[in-house]
């Protein structure tokens, strides 16, 4: 048994590595030699786990900083994960040192966030029209509006006239307005494409064709790229695939690393009670990881389908076909307006305390009188 | 004048919001233009391109100018206005006074008749009108003549045009051959006129058959509407137009025949006639739109990838495989520092995000149950209602004392606090989110809707709570001193709420108040207050009655 693991063992490093990402994908060999801690792995290996994060958290891809700004990065976000093991987080800073504590970390963020999964999901090549479900990406833009610096040309200092901060909002309440009309607009070009295209797609349950494939049909030439993201995604899902098969082999190297190190600690009492204690708080965190119920996030793509369609389809065309992860606009509609009216409670509520506060204000004030605009 | 930091703030968040608005647009723009694109000819486009090919070769092409537009407009009103006039002397026999008329008019320079006058040589020339005219009425297949027809821009170019007005349509059917060999859209073109034909036949069928009992008059003035077009029918859709629209405003055109304005209309009206008589040379989405297909080497990826992808969605680890993978999790979960806090960051994240909606639905349900009830029933229920809500707001709020545990020793626990808690690793930490589930995860997310109405209103749902997003950010802005929205700030958030909820429960807060007074279970406090409260009601009807 253990010399076909042997046997098997760079087969499954070997698939691990080919179903990374292409842009963040090590060599079968240097995850070997992080096993060993060879320092030489190290700043390699800091860097490859940097890239893949980035790939998870946040998504947008800019120029690699610094290696002591990665090493910061990333165990940050091994700390927000709850990765408890404190000889990482003494690692040092230049890189120098740390590749077997990076190949321990990455195996458990592989299982604890799915790590494997999330990438693939993540850079899927999407050729519909996608849609997000969710409003997250507002939230974060409005957070990180409140965390950035205030910019140069309105220092401290200045005061700012009321009149001009009614204009900007003026303005804004006019952008909104036209945007209004362009969704419109969108909406109805989508909508034509949908219908007109209905019953070509080769996969009956998207039914039409995207903006996208449209367009690919018409100039194919314009879309050589995405054949070539196509292929090689697929070639990462194969070796996904490949992977799962060999990584119980994985696995059992990885708990022999565990205990070539173990055999190094002091095996006292304490850690003996440190592990039960563990134990019980594990499952006081198998508790709270239960699955929640299941709510759509993130970018879907577009498909129409309309009534009369779905009930020609009839009894031949079973539910079992379906996706799991549909979700229909009339759920997300609801819930959009669910949200929506919450939204204006609460901004109903924030108006009326600054009303309040301005009433004070003004009472304050003898001998003047306000007109509101 | 407001405050110095505030203004600052406001101004800089209203400006950031502008910005963010103005790339929306940008990007919302691109993608119409791209929809637009397709939704229009799509070998309009093929031969624009091509045309910018040849030109490149020959260098006589160019885009019609703004005044050959408004021509072009000019053209397009006075056609129509013929085929008013048409329309009303169909059964009249007119041919002798056509030609008369014609004559007569050949000073004055009427279009229609002038170039009637023009026709008839070309009529006697004989096979090629003739022809064109039966076909148009039977809806022609053969494609070979239109060709003959082409108008191309040395035609329009030449400066002899406007002077030998009277000749012009026998030019142009003498230059045609010539120019039809230098086109190399010739087959394109060829389409298109058929495709004019087809529109002029499917307006004009009457017309047409009519005039062909006709004799000069009707054939001459089907003739012209025929060589208008197949003028019309030229590639780069108006520019000869243009060169039939000058010829014929040079003799001072009146009535023609109808035959859309711009290329755009056109290319409705054409459209439409099409939708109408299905032609196999449909080059719009509308037409083709359900026979596309994928290019083959995509089709053969296409279909690779999404079995690939439906293998990976299905494939599972092995029981063995899993066993070996919890146990490598809880050997390196032995090392973890102990005791370890019982949720993790993102898990403290994640369930402040659900449970700070719950304040809000909360009062939501504590206001319903306001109302006064009739009925004593009703009472009861409302007060079962209200005792349920309390379970779920206590419930709600030990969650919350966890988290906030949790959230505080993770704090001692970051690696890279410095003392200012809240400022440190959830700022360095972009967000995470997370999808549900890992199998979930592999499945091809989609958004079904059933009609356009539906797709209308998401969208714009969806700007409406972008918008409140945007004003109630705003509005906190102004209310913000020097606050920076953490994860523990947003608990502090949660908990006020909280508070805020239960202050709304006269009940609650009276059975609050005396549980921790007289440390009596809550629930029997609760029980004793709605029986008391029952009790007063049932003696307030009673009273009532009497």
């Amino acid at each position: 048994m253990r010399r076909a693991r042997g046997r098997a063992l760079p087969g499954a490093v070997a698939a691990l590595c080919r179903a990374l990402p292409p842009r963040a994908r090590p060599a079968p060999d240097t995850l070997r030699r992080a096993r060993f801690d060879r320092p030489q792995a190290s700043s390699h290996c800091w860097r490859l786990l940097c890239s893949l994060l980035k790939q998870v958290h946040g998504g947008k891809w800019t120029e690699p900083d610094a290696i002591d700004i990665q090493i910061r990065f990333i165990k940050s976000v091994l700390w927000y994960h709850g990765y408890g093991r404190p000889e990482l987080y003494r690692l040092p800073s230049d890189g120098s040192a740390g590749s077997r504590e990076l190949l321990l970390a990455f195996s458990w963020l592989l299982h604890r966030i799915s790590l494997l999964e999330q990438l693939l999901a993540r850079n899927r090549v999407r050729t519909g029209d996608e849609t997000s479900v969710c409003t997250c990406e507002d939230d974060l833009t409005n957070s990180q509006k409140g965390r950035t610096e205030i910019a140069p040309e309105y220092s401290l200092e200045d005061k700012v006239d009321v009149r001009y901060l009614q204009w900007l909002h003026g303005r804004l309440r006019f952008q909104w307005r036209s945007l209004h009309a362009l969704h419109q607009e969108q909406s109805k070009l989508l909508h034509k494409i949908h219908l007109f295209t209905s019953g070509s797609h080769m996969d009956k349950i998207l039914g039409h064709f995207s903006v996208t494939e449209t367009e690919l049909i018409r100039q194919p030439e314009n879309y050589k790229q995405l054949l070539q993201f196509l292929e090689s995604e697929t070639m990462q899902l194969e070796a996904f695939l490949e992977w799962k098969q060999l990584e119980q082999v994985y696995w059992h190297w990885m708990v022999k690393t565990r205990e070539e190190e173990l055999q190094k600690e002091e095996f006292c009492a304490a850690a003996r009670k440190t592990q039960e204690a563990v134990e019980l708080k594990l499952l006081d965190l198998t508790y709270h990881c239960a699955p929640k119920k299941p709510k759509m996030h993130g970018s879907c793509r577009l498909v129409f389908r309309s009534k009369h369609s779905a009930s020609k389809t009839g009894f031949g065309r079973s539910v079992s076909k379906e996706p799991i992860s549909t979700v229909s606009a009339t759920e997300v509609i609801r819930e959009l307006q669910m949200r929506k009216a919450s939204l204006e409670r609460e901004l109903k509520q924030l108006q009326e305390e600054c009303r309040q506060r301005m009433d004070e204000i003004a009472e304050g004030l003898d001998g003047v009188i306000c007109i509101s605009p | 004048m407001l405050p110095a930091g505030c203004g600052g703030r406001l101004a800089a968040a209203l400006a950031a919001a502008l910005g963010d608005g103005a790339e929306r647009r940008r990007e919302l723009e691109r993608q119409a233009a791209r929809g637009r694109a397709l939704l229009g000819r799509w070998d309009a486009e093929d031969e624009e391109r091509q045309k910018s090919d040849s030109s490149s070769s020959n260098g006589q092409e160019s885009r019609p100018s703004p005044k050959e537009l408004e021509e072009l407009e000019l053209l397009s009103r006075a056609l129509a206005k013929a085929l008013k006039v048409r329309k009303s002397i169909q059964k009249t026999s007119v041919e002798a006074q056509g030609v008369r008329e014609g004559e007569k008019a050949a000073n004055e320079g009427p279009a229609p008749k002038n170039a009637q006058v023009q026709q008839v040589p070309v009529s006697s020339e004989g096979v090629p009108v003739t022809t064109k005219v039966k076909a148009v009425s039977r809806k022609p297949t053969s494609s070979k003549k239109p060709s003959s027809y082409l108008l191309t821009a040395p035609y329009r170019t030449d400066p002899d045009v406007k002077k030998a007005h009277r000749k012009a349509p026998a030019r142009c059917m003498s230059q045609a051959p010539r120019t039809a060999g230098k086109s190399s859209s010739k087959a394109v073109a060829s389409k298109q006129a058929r495709r004019h034909r087809l529109t002029i036949s499917a307006s004009n069928q009457e017309v047409c058959a009519a005039a062909e009992s006709q004799k000069t008059d009707g054939l001459s003035k089907c003739g012209l509407l025929e060589q208008q077009s197949v003028s019309l029918g030229d590639s780069a859709g108006g520019k000869n137009l243009v060169a039939a629209g000058r010829q014929l405003f040079d003799t001072g055109k009146e009535g023609c025949g109808s035959l859309g304005g711009s290329s755009k209309k056109e290319d409705h009206t054409t459209e439409d006639a099409l939708g109408r008589n299905s032609s196999p040379q449909a080059d719009t989405l509308q037409e083709k739109g359900s026979r596309l297909k994928f290019p083959l080497p995509y089709r053969k990826a296409y279909s690779r990838n999404s079995r690939a992808w439906e293998n990976c969605r299905l494939c599972q680890s092995s029981a063995d495989a899993a066993a070996a993978r919890n146990r490598f999790i809880e050997r390196i979960q032995t090392t973890f520092c102990s005791p370890m806090p019982a949720f993790s960051p993102a898990e403290i994240e994640e369930e402040v995000k659900v449970l700070q909606n719950v304040p809000s639905l909360l009062s939501q349900c504590v206001e319903a149950e306001h109302a006064d009830h009739p009925t004593l029933q009703r009472e009861y229920e409302s007060l079962l209602t209200l005792e349920g809500l309390q379970t779920i707001a206590s419930q709600c709020l030990h969650k919350l004392q966890l988290l906030r545990e949790a959230a505080e020793s993770q704090m001692r626990l970051c690696p890279e606090c410095t003392g200012d808690a809240g400022s440190c690793c959830s700022d360095s930490v972009p967000p995470w989110g997370q999808a549900c589930g890992s199998t979930g995860v592999l499945a091809e997310p989609l958004l079904c809707y059933t009609s356009f109405q539906e797709l209308r209103d998401l969208f714009a749902l969806k700007m409406q709570v972008s918008m409140l997003n945007q004003e109630i950010a705003i509005q906190k802005t102004c209310r913000e001193k020097e606050r920076k929205p953490t994860t523990s700030g947003s608990l502090q958030v949660s908990c006020t709420s909280f508070c805020l909820v239960l202050l709304l429960f006269p009940l609650l807060k009276h059975a609050l108040r005396n549980a921790t007074i007289m440390c009596i279970p809550l629930s029997a406090l609760l029980v004793r207050a709605v029986y008391g409260r029952l009790c007063a009601v049932l003696m307030h009807r009673v009273l009532r009655v009497h």
